[in-house]
């Protein structure tokens, strides 16, 4: 990913390729640094993950972008609008969803879009009803909010986000409170907000969503990010894991480990699952394969196991977990 | 969830919010017609809230005064007219002023934490429109409700106490009609000689001018009580001063006509019903203790973040503090004291209103001060009560322009 400094005037605003841009973020609440100089760059146009486990400060930093609280240190920008200091004109194309969803429990939610509607630009309130619509939550809009379940809550709050005619949303853990339709229609929703050709920041720690979602991701663990760029192009880092079921486990697994593969080997109730390291060539499996014939193992099942965003992530977190 | 074609066009040129429609002033502190008409919708829309203003501002003095209306009606012999001057004063001065600014505080303080407790306000932050705008917001928008509110529930009061009030005042003991001119009062105190000489108060000075001479010569002699076919026939003078022959009709006549002028100025407090010129200095008064509420409520409620915390303390400030430290003189802290904007708005009250005891001298009245008030000058009670409508907007707004949202 190419690293560029965002010009420090307005005259780059909605000509910078970066959406969202920081540079030595910080935020501290007291002793704990939740953001810790963070460097960010989401390219335009992308569906983009921030990843990263309960408490790392993914919210945190999405508070700090959207001008809910103050940063510590750092500088930043959404679409090429340098934030605090033009933080009306950057935000008023970003829409965003920050933790839980919550309204006006005693307006419908139509009346909460409106009233949103009202404090950004005339054009946001002709907006209201395609948004609801676009939702799914026309046929319950004029319900009061306080009728509403968790999910159709989640579902207002990307409507309201919507109103604004956003380029770039940022939303916290979309998916929370929906059930597997509604994270299936969000999903969607998702993509076609990209193909729009708008950005789309989704933070959560739902990684298998993420992967299905973003076309990029970047990790965060306490405070800081340790790795961000294109899933492909992360996972393409990753180890290369195969899966084995033979007639005997145990000796295979002594087997392999006898080599100079620098096979890992973990035994599984259905077999061996052999774990290479990062950059391994896709010819050691066949290797792997002549070892155990030879050494008079049966051979029922040789795969290549599909490296997940998951396994990825949980790969680079422990790796810290490690050396910490 | 189902996927509609989007209507709205993503142009980068539109991002900047500068192309096409209105201007948008999103940074500006100035709100817009737009946000204030739906915060008042959102305010108005809290029913509960809603209902209990209502109930205490208009809703009590109704209830009050239908009550009186009927039990007059049904024994008016037993109980009075509802309407009347005394009732008025009661509760302009007993109900509606101290309901009023508690009503308001309410309504403050809600407005000032209402977006925080639901989980808005970073809705409202995230839109990049000005925190101070969001902040101003509130003010016309509470505003646009209290005042109509207090408004509805003085009229409702001042209706029935003009038109329901007592058909004649009791000045002295004697029934006398009311609102009367000093010329008006004395023709009424020719037709009724015996019972102004007789029982009005005589108002006469040390001096001893000729008049005076000739109306106490007239009040000692002339017979007052039942008289012949009654009972006993006595003269209001003391004893063995009725030596001289009784007055002439003419000379009772005369003396009556004098009485009721030198009386006028007594009988001139009393009224049937309140004046209009009382009432609409009483309207806006009791309009200024619910715009202070209502405006230290919404500060307090924004500094906090929380409206039960916030009403409370304003009940406390009202109904405990404000009457101690209007009456109590406590040593070395009576400037602190003046500096409370209850007792600064008490002694803006109009002359004739017994607000926490009597009215005060300043703009809306000119009633001579209260002497159960802590003293207070017109212009420092101004100055107190801009100084707080100040102080705690530019709190509120503060809070609000550096709270995490």
């Amino acid at each position: 990913m190419t690293i560029t400094m965002a010009k420090p005037d307005e005259e780059v605003a909605g000509t910078s390729q970066w959406a969202v841009e920081t540079h030595g973020l910080t935020k501290r609440f007291g002793d704990n640094v939740a953001v810790n100089a963070v460097d960010l760059r989401v390219p335009r146009g992308c569906a983009f993950g921030y990843l990263g486990p309960n408490g790392a400060g993914k919210t945190t930093l999405i508070r700090v972008l959207l001008g809910l609280t103050h940063a510590d240190a750092g500088t930043m920008s959404l679409l090429g609008y340098r934030v605090p200091k033009h933080r009306d004109k950057a935000l008023a194309r970003v829409g965003a969803i920050v933790d839980e969803p919550r309204f006006h429990a005693h307006l419908t939610g139509r009346e909460n879009l409106e009233l949103l509607a009202n404090n950004r630009e005339h054009a946001a309130r002709g907006r209201v009803g395609p948004s609801l619509e676009r939702v799914g939550l026309s046929h319950r809009a004029d319900d009061r909010v306080a009728k509403y379940s968790m999910g159709m809550r989640q579902r207002l709050g990307v409507a309201a986000c919507l109103i604004g005619d956003p380029q770039l949303l940022i939303l916290d853990e979309p998916m929370n409170g929906l059930d597997p339709a509604g994270m299936q229609d969000m999903r969607e929703m998702i993509l076609t907000l990209v193909a729009e050709g708008r950005t789309v920041v989704l933070s959560s720690h739902l990684l298998d969503e993420v992967q299905r979602t973003c076309d990029a991701v970047a990790i965060v663990d306490r405070g800081s990010v340790i790795r961000q760029g294109p899933i492909a192009e992360l996972l393409s880092g990753a180890s290369l894991v195969v899966q084995v079921e033979c007639s005997d486990p145990d000796r295979a697994r002594t087997l392999l480990e006898n080599t100079s593969l620098g096979a890992q080997t973990n035994l599984q109730p259905n077999g061996l699952a052999i774990t290479l390291p990062a950059g391994t060539s896709r010819d050691v499996i066949a290797e792997i394969a002549r070892l155990l014939v030879e050494g008079g193992i049966s051979l029922y099942r040789l795969q290549e196991a599909q490296t997940s965003l998951e396994s990825w992530f949980l790969e680079v977190t422990s790796r810290l977990e490690d050396a910490g | 969830m189902t996927t509609v074609p989007n209507t709205a066009t993503v142009a980068t040129a539109e991002a900047a919010g500068l192309s096409g429609g209105p201007p948008d002033h999103r940074g500006s502190p100035i709100p817009t017609f737009g946000m204030i008409r739906s915060r008042v919708k959102e305010l108005r829309k809290r029913r509960g809230l809603m209902i209990a203003m209502a109930l205490v501002t208009i809703g009590i003095p109704t209830v009050f005064l239908v009550v009186r209306l009927l039990l007059h009606a049904f024994a008016p012999r037993t109980y009075g007219p509802a309407g009347g001057y005394d009732i008025y004063t009661s509760l302009v001065s007993g109900v509606l002023y101290v309901f009023g600014f508690i009503v308001a505080a309410t309504l403050g303080a809600t407005a000032g934490s209402a977006d925080l407790g639901d989980g808005m306000f970073r809705h409202l932050v995230v839109t990049g429109r000005s925190r101070l705008a969001l902040y101003l917001t509130r003010i016309p928008s509470g505003l646009a409700i209290i005042v109509p509110l207090v408004a509805v529930g003085f009229t409702i009061v001042c209706a029935v106490c003009v038109f329901a009030a007592p058909s004649q005042l009791s000045y002295s003991g004697v029934n006398v009609p009311g609102n009367l001119s000093r010329a008006g009062l004395e023709s009424w105190a020719t037709g009724h000689a015996d019972e102004v000489v007789c029982n009005f108060g005589l108002r006469i000075g040390p001096s001893t001018s000729q008049s005076a001479s000739t109306i106490l010569s007239v009040v000692n002699n002339v017979p007052c009580g039942n008289g012949p076919g009654g009972g006993p026939v006595f003269s209001k003078g003391p004893p063995g001063s009725s030596t001289q022959p009784p007055p002439s009709q003419a000379q009772i006549t005369e003396a009556a006509r004098q009485i009721a002028g030198m009386d006028y100025s007594d009988y001139a407090r009393l009224f049937l019903y309140p004046s209009n010129s009382l009432m609409i200095k009483s309207g806006l008064w009791l309009e200024l203790e619910a715009v202070i509420g209502f405006m230290v409520g919404l500060g307090l409620g924004s500094l906090i973040g929380q409206r039960t915390v916030a009403v409370v303390l304003m009940i406390v400030l009202e109904v405990v503090l404000t009457p101690i430290f209007s009456r109590a003189r406590i040593p070395h802290l009576l400037n602190l004291q003046r500096a409370v904007v209850g007792l600064a708005t008490a002694h803006l009250a109009p002359g004739g209103l017994p607000v926490l005891g009597g009215g005060g001298g300043g703009p809306f009245g000119g009633g001579g001060g209260n002497p159960g008030l802590l003293p207070e000058s017109t212009t420092v009670a101004v100055c107190v009560i801009v100084a707080w409508l100040v102080g705690w907007s530019v709190l509120g707004a503060w809070r609000m322009m550096t709270r995490d949202a």
